[in-house]
């Protein structure tokens, strides 16, 4: 067929040489601007005509013309150019990327694609360059502080741990704030797994969300679309913002093969900062068993440190260790490789990956590490009006984790029995945790475990098998119809085991009670959770594309469809605790019988909307969405919401024709929208649960010994009244570029409402329930966003980049359910984290001093101040305002880039502190040199005996010598221990710098590549704390991705900085 | 222009069958698989679970509050886990956990047993599960003085249900039960009573625990309603027939395995790191050792505790060295967890007998209570007699010249076993036995303080209410941030409304 056409091309071009005979053939190469590489599949046409030609493999095209005759040459995502044919032979072009150009191609709502001259609200679009920068495993790992209105932050300090990303901040107090991640057309699941696990205890073990499954090197951009107007045509799912993944494909021309290579070296972003003046002890006394550092003034003499043993004990100088806690932890290797096929003919094109991650963690041995294989193709083919393409992924994905947090009777957790460590002892020492001196029976303190004992006998392992993928099939009827269905599915199988093992001190040995103390530790049960859980996701959609141009002045882009979704997971779990056999991690394994769990969530969608931009003069666009669902998890009969949305897009340049050197483009734009989300399932109806009595510490479960079976009354009263929440939002915003695009700004003012919020609103118990889930609750959230962009240096060779982004975001519970104060959110140790009205979503109270009228402290009889009855207020998590900056310099095939974070403000709640200024190792705890004091102003209140009146004189109890430790906890100095622990979250990170080099093409040739890239590079290379924060990094957490992490850290690791280099390479 | 209707008509058939097929499948599928629809439950299911929810948190945390305020156990110096119990620093955001499981978890589901037996006719459940939930509201209102009744557990139709005071809640109660016991209970038990089911007489077994409970709460009243409290008791013994067996759950239903077990040895050894905070207390072990009694071995696992001065954690391994190796209680995973013992039954009625019959049988009451408090904890009844003949005050009947104090000192002592220590605390509120100290059990050098009476319970020195020893507990948070009608916080050191 194809030959056929040729032929009659052939002989048609014939005829038409012998009629004009003034027509010749005119030959010539076209390339890229940017890289100069020649461009296959480029389109030339002779203007006015249907005749044309593509340019070959190697960008040489011929074709025959006459004088005075136009050449059109165009290629998708470049400017067209026009060359009138003059009297030479050979026209060789050079086509620019139309990047930041007006007619830039966005893609928007359900995968279409419009220029983003047309839209009216705000939207990010992010390339594979600046994703890839530094190889970094998880999409976002390079684009913190870059994107204005999104807050992206590492959660996690394990290798392949969680990033969480919040757009344009927390509008859902109970619910989810995640947005809606879509890969080529289709959602994408990103639960972090552990969140929505039946084994709470899995909230320690960070295994990544997922998202950061996708290999990063396919991607070839990512769109943000933050408003409720962008987002209204995903319904209910659209609500918290979406992030629409775009993944390579195959493009027409020989085949062209992608290798990119990187290796990083990994270690402890940043620590805590520990006093150097005491040393171990307690009461201010050296206490060779204490797990604190409360003990005299360090001295430099010889002491015996941890037990006697064998009539032999240890010997170390009483100093303070610098680079203690650092040493605790190894360099740690991460590889990342990844190779892509692709080619094709103009009808039909393919792309083919593999890509594979290793990283063995910081960690010594095993206990963390990541492994992540993924596995693509893609193809697409035309056949006259129809065409299809298909593609299918795989991800295995292997982690191993070590628990953070809080220990408990199966365990102790390696980061929290690090920080019980004086630091006159050398932690790396206690590696060899089965030596005589640091084994169970024999180290130094009965009060925690060797760490590297909770690393190598203790762990987790996860393994994961995704496949997602999508058939698309479009016809197009005519000129301005076309008909596209699409069928999509994400599926991912999980197995993951935890373990722990068992442990006792030997009676008579150290820690069994011979210690000095007489401290006894509980030995640890070990335990072992073998859980599955399985994902599943399935979307399809019919769609009807209308493109059609009116008149000159009038044209209309469109489309009507239906979207059917199904999505759920079902979780088994299985426990065991108390080990049979020590070290031998299995089910069977244990004294007492395995107890299971199991839950599954299963929900349907149905939804049907429409989308039309009206355009006038390709200068003013009018966009009209409506989007309507039907919910499985809404009451029957009042299941079914709808959604509009409308926005303007203004070309002020086009429009009046004031394009000038110093003015280069306005657009204004301006939209208003709402969309809705339904709840989670099976909350219509109440129901018992299986009974398992939560005693404050253990619990519990039913059934009891002797087949005593027990189900009790739900704690959670549901509603079959529910109805889906609704979030209204209006934006205003404008794309400004100065002085030929030297300059450009882009500003957004958003304000978004989301009502009728579905909350479980704690109740009084006393009502026989503990919470309700009611539509109640208002959140308000407005902010600007500001990006810019600045090219100040651009010559031939030089060029200077800057880019820097601004996002300011207030936030606001305008109201609660009657009779509610507050919604706790999360909590530790008396810390809430909660809503308030009238205050921003997550602010932190906790207990506080009570003052007498005139502001003194007021202290009881032991000198130490008495606690409020009412908790105080103690500031929110959200901060200030955030800020990055990007410098990029390029110097013909070099380029430096660097990248600035900078969070102002805000407060987060610190276990790590918590448990410092307990062991006196924060450097707070060093105040009056820990000598006797009376609390700074303070006072104590004398009750007159007959009248009752009460008076405050001045105190003059002190804190004595011996009880200064108990000033530095919260069971003991309630009062003011919260200041010490909920700590400014600022912060200023170097992100990340790069150096580039690109090797000239010529060269590249030579080693047989068409272009060749070596960078070096560091990510998290330095982060700056205010001084009051010695504790923990502000942006870890280990409490999900979600708002509840937004509370804090509680005994996390810390984050990773990375060192390397990468070879990328285009054959 | 006609192929196009066809592709129009075509694609309109479409999106009506995806619409239809849509809609019959997005419905019906959110009824949960996970949890059970409240119409299923039985008095059955629901009443173990209820029981076993008063016995975790009677038996568990408020066994350690109890505890410590009772002063069988110190907080240990070298940990922490208890300091704000053995200091009296509650506030309303501590223990809130007990508040919310003892109503959200035991009383609605009583509540919801009550409804269905007496629907149904199953008045063997009511009489059980109406006895319960007046145990579990009066420890509440002997905690709280004043919590939700009248409005309480009528879920979505009141979630800010009025407070009531204590007083007129012990009246309902007791009518419940005197209506509960009106009603032809002699019915098949099938299954759910972990109480006293097997037991051959256990009906009758629940009616001694119907008036046992009745007598206790009519005791309580000897202050604020006397003639309440005279009328009450006389009733009962106009035909006297009180338990003579422990009325709880037995160890048969707890297992030595994490959340299998007993709840205070699941809560305070197993779950937490170290099992070391509990230590005996001076104030228990003085009187213990004093009058050699053989139940220390019971309690301590050695006759010669080495103990803790009452509320000392602050004091330094130098100044107290002994407090390092100072003996922990005894617990186990399969102890049972007891809501009214024989021995209380007994130490109940003596004081009964004493206070309104001159005495009349108190003497052999008394020694009952002792023995049965002897016999429960596997020491022999004979062992019990020389104790009790024994020639010490507040220890044999003829020697205590104040007979309810020796009732009531005896009582304190039977109290440490069986998870029911929150009682002892009661009682001595209520009756003033045993008596407090004016002075401090150890002098400011840590020796014994030779002023102190053994027994007499000691102000903690780390005590935060200015000298006052703590009465009850503040209304907790849980109430207070969802409830507007919880009344205006009232000091710990307030007496509730029976107390002395």
């Amino acid at each position: 067929m194809k030959k056929l056409l040729l032929v009659s091309l052939c002989l048609l071009v014939l005829c038409i040489t012998q009629v004009f005979a003034q027509n010749r053939t005119v030959t010539g190469t076209v390339t890229a601007k940017d890289d100069g590489l020649p461009i296959p599949g480029v389109t030339v046409k002779i203007k006015g005509t249907n005749l044309g030609a593509p340019t070959d493999v190697n960008g040489k095209y011929s074709i025959v013309v006459a004088t005075g005759q136009t050449l059109v040459f165009s290629f998708v995502s470049y400017l067209t150019q026009e060359i009138p044919v003059g009297s030479g032979n050979v026209i060789n072009v050079v086509l620019s990327s139309n990047n930041k150009q007006l007619s830039e191609v966005v893609v928007t709502a359900l995968g279409q694609s419009r220029e983003k001259n047309t839209i009216g609200y705000a939207q990010t679009t992010v390339k594979s360059g600046e994703i890839n920068q530094a190889s970094q495993i998880s999409m976002f790992g390079s684009l913190e502080g870059k994107i204005p209105g999104v807050t992206i932050s590492n959660t996690g300090g394990s290798a392949g741990g969680s990033t969480k990303v919040i757009i344009r901040g927390y509008s859902s107090i109970s619910g989810s704030n995640q947005p809606l991640y879509v890969v080529d057309g289709v959602p994408f699941d990103n639960s972090r797994p552990g969140s929505g696990s039946t084994v709470g205890a899995l909230d320690n073990y960070d295994f990544g969300n997922g998202g950061n499954d996708i290999d990063p090197n396919n991607i070839e951009s990512i769109s943000i679309l933050k408003g409720s107007a962008a987002t209204a045509l995903y319904g209910s799912r659209g609500s918290n913002g979406v992030i629409i993944v775009t993944t390579n494909h195959g493009k027409a021309g020989k085949l062209v093969v992608d290798f990119t290579t990187s290796t990083k070296i990994t270690d402890a972003g940043s620590l805590y900062t520990p006093q150097s003046t005491f040393g171990q002890g307690w009461d201010a006394s050296h206490i060779i068993s204490e797990n604190g550092n409360w003990g005299p003034k360090y001295d430099g003499q010889i002491r015996v440190w941890g037990p006697l043993v064998n009539n032999t004990q240890l010997l170390k100088p009483y100093s303070f260790i610098k680079n203690d806690v650092q040493d605790a932890f190894d360099k740690g290797f991460e590889e990342t490789n990844n190779i892509a096929l692709s080619g094709g003919n103009e009808n039909s094109t393919f792309y083919l990956n593999y890509g594979n991650v290793y990283d063995n963690g910081i960690l010594p041995g095993t206990g963390d590490a990541y492994k992540r294989n993924t596995v693509g193709l893609k193809g697409s083919t035309k056949f006259g009006n129809f065409s299809a393409d298909a593609s299918m992924n795989y991800i295995s994905k292997v982690a191993n984790v070590t628990a953070t947090g809080q220990g408990d009777n199966t365990q102790g957790s390696f980061y929290e029995n690090i920080l019980q460590i004086p630091m006159d002892i050398p932690i790396k020492d206690l590696r060899d945790y089965k030596n005589l001196y640091f084994n169970v029976d024999n180290y130094f303190t009965p009060w925690a475990e060797n760490p590297y004992y909770s690393l190598f006998e203790n762990g987790s392992h996860y393994n994961s098998n995704r496949l997602y993928g999508n058939v698309n099939l479009s016809y197009k009827a005519t000129s301005w119809l076309t008909f596209q269905i699409q069928q999509g599915a994400d599926i991912t199988a999980v197995g993951d085991k935890i373990w722990s093992n068992y442990n006792n001190p030997t009676p008579g040995s150290w820690n069994a009670g011979a210690n000095v103390e007489g401290g006894v530790r509980n030995p640890d049960v070990g335990k072992v959770i073998e859980e599955s859980h399985s994902v599943f996701e399935y979307d399809s959609k019919v769609n009807a594309l209308i493109t059609k141009k009116f008149s000159n002045s009038f044209d209309i882009n469109g489309l009507i469809g239906v979207n059917y979704n199904d999505r759920g997971f079902r979780n088994l779990s299985t426990e065991i605790k108390n080990l049979a056999i020590p070290g031998f991690y299995q089910i069977a394994n244990s004294l007492n019988d395995p107890q299971s769990t199991e839950g599954e969530s299963h929900r349907r969608l149905f939804g049907a909307y429409a989308s039309a931009t009206l355009g006038y003069n390709s200068y003013l666009f009018l966009t009209l969405t409506g989007r309507n669902d039907w919910s499985s998890t809404l009451p029957p009969g009042a299941n079914s919401y709808f959604y509009p949305a409308a926005s303007l897009a203004y070309n002020l340049t086009d429009a009046l024709s004031v394009k000038s050197d110093v003015l280069s483009y306005v657009k204004l734009r301006g939209s208003i929208g709402r969309t809705g989300s339904d709840t989670a399932p099976y909350e219509i109806y109440n129901t018992l649960t299986a009974t398992n009595i939560n005693l404050t510490y253990g619990n519990l479960l039913f059934p009891l010994t002797g087949g005593i079976a027990g189900y009790t009354v739900s704690n959670s009263l549901n509603n079959n009244k529910l109805k889906p929440e609704i979030q209204d939002e209006y934006e205003v915003g404008g794309e400004f570029r100065f002085f030929n695009d030297m300059l450009g700004l882009d500003f957004t003012y958003y304000n978004r409402v989301k009502s009728n919020q579905i909350l479980p609103v704690p109740i009084s118990p006393s009502s026989g329930y503990t919470s309700e889930l009611l539509n109640f609750g208002k959140v308000r959230n407005r902010g600007i966003e500001l990006g810019v962009t600045i090219d100040p240096v651009k010559t031939k060779d030089f060029r200077w980049d800057i880019n820097y982004s601004f996002t300011r975001n207030r936030n606001v519970v305008l109201s609660l359910p009657a009779g509610l104060t507050q919604v706790v959110l999360n909590s530790a140790y008396g810390a809430e984290f909660v809503a308030q009205v009238g205050k921003p979503l997550g602010e932190f109270v906790a207990p506080v001093p009570v003052y007498d009228p005139a502001g003194h402290i007021v202290v009881g009889s032991t000198g130490f101040p008495v606690s409020s009855t009412q908790n105080g207020d103690y500031g929110s998590s959200q901060h200030d305002y955030q800020m990055g900056l990007t410098n990029t310099f390029s110097y013909k095939g070099f380029s430096l880039e660097f990248d600035l974070d900078f969070r102002k403000g805000g407060k987060f709640y610190s276990g790590t502190a918590d448990l410092l200024n307990f062991v006196g190792a924060d450097p707070a705890t060093l105040y009056n040199d820990r000598r006797p004091w009376v609390v700074p102003n303070s006072v104590q209140a004398v009750t007159n005996a007959t009248t009752g009146a009460v008076t405050y004189v001045e105190n003059t109890t002190q804190i004595t010598e011996a009880n200064v430790d108990d000033y530095y906890y919260h069971t003991s100095n309630e009062a003011q221990n919260y200041q010490r622990t909920i700590l400014d979250a600022t912060f200023l990170k170097l992100r990340q710098a790069t150096l580039t080099y690109s090797l000239p093409k010529s060269l590249a040739a030579k080693l047989g590549a068409q272009k060749l890239a070596v960078s070096v590079y560091g990510t998290n290379l330095y982060t700056w704390l205010p001084k009051s924060n010695h504790d923990a990094d502000p942006e870890t957490s280990n409490q999900g991705i979600d708002l509840a992490s937004d509370f804090g850290e509680f005994r996390t690791s810390p984050p990773l900085r990375y060192y390397g280099a990468s070879l990328k390479v285009t054959f | 222009m006609k192929k196009l209707n066809i592709i129009h008509k075509t694609l309109f058939v479409f999106v009506i069958s995806y619409f239809g097929l849509g809609c019959n499948k997005i419905t019906n599928i959110n009824v949960s698989p996970n949890n059970p629809p409240l119409t299923s439950a039985t008095p059955q299911i629901l009443l173990p679970s209820a029981v076993a929810s008063t016995a975790s948190r009677v038996g568990g945390e408020l066994a350690i509050l109890g505890g410590i305020w009772s002063q069988y156990w110190a907080q240990s110096n070298t940990s922490n886990q208890y300091k704000n119990m053995d200091s009296y620093n509650l506030i309303r955001t501590d223990l809130n956990g007990n508040y919310t499981e003892l109503f959200a978890g035991a009383l609605e589901d009583y509540s919801l047993v009550n409804t269905q037996a007496k629907a149904a006719g199953q008045w063997q459940y009511y009489l059980m599960s109406t006895v319960m939930e007046a145990y579990t509201y009066e420890v509440l209102v002997d905690l709280y003085d004043q919590v939700p009744y009248s409005q309480a557990l009528q879920n979505n139709a009141n979630i800010q249900p009025k407070f009531d005071d204590g007083y007129t809640i012990y009246k309902a109660l007791i009518a419940q039960i005197d209506a509960a016991l009106a009603q032809n209970y002699n019915l098949a038990v099938t299954g759910g009573d972990i109480i006293f089911g097997g037991s051959t007489t256990e009906m009758a077994d629940w009616v001694q625990f119907a008036n046992t409970l009745e007598l206790k709460m009519y005791l309580r009243m000897i202050n604020a309603h006397p003639t309440d409290a005279q009328t009450g008791v006389q009733k009962l013994f106009t035909s006297p027939n009180f338990l003579s067996k422990d009325a709880g759950i037995a160890s048969t239903y707890f297992t030595n395995a994490a959340s299998k077990d007993n709840p205070l040895y699941d809560y305070n050894t197993r779950t937490l790191n170290t099992a070391t905070n509990l230590r005996a207390s001076y104030t228990f072990t003085s009187f213990l050792t004093g009058s050699n009694d053989p139940r220390t071995t019971v309690y301590f696992g050695t006759a010669t505790p080495v103990f803790m001065h009452q509320g000392d954690y602050t004091a330094t391994q130098i100044q107290a060295p002994s407090y390092n190796t100072a003996t922990l209680p005894v617990e186990k995973p399969t102890d049972p967890v007891i809501f009214l013992s024989a021995a209380e039954s007994y130490f109940l009625q003596a004081e009964a007998l004493q206070r309104y019959y001159a005495g009349a049988g108190a003497q052999t009451a008394y020694e009952s209570g002792i023995t049965a408090s002897f016999v429960a904890e596997g020491l022999t009844s004979a062992q019990a007699t020389t104790y009790y003949s024994q020639a010490l005050t507040n220890v044999s009947w003829a020697s205590s010249t104040d007979k309810l104090q020796a009732i009531l000192t005896q009582k304190w002592v039977s109290l440490a076993f069986g998870c029911h220590e929150l009682e002892a605390f009661f009682s001595q509120e209520c009756t003033g036995y045993p008596l407090t100290s004016a002075v401090y059990s150890r002098k400011s050098d840590f020796t014994v303080n030779p002023a102190y009476v053994p027994g007499q319970w000691v102000y903690s020195p780390n005590g935060v209410t200015g000298g006052l020893f703590p009465k009850r507990l503040v209304f907790p948070d849980v109430e207070r941030q969802r409830n507007n009608n919880t009344p205006a916080e009232v000091p710990l050191t307030t007496k509730v409304w029976w107390g002395k």
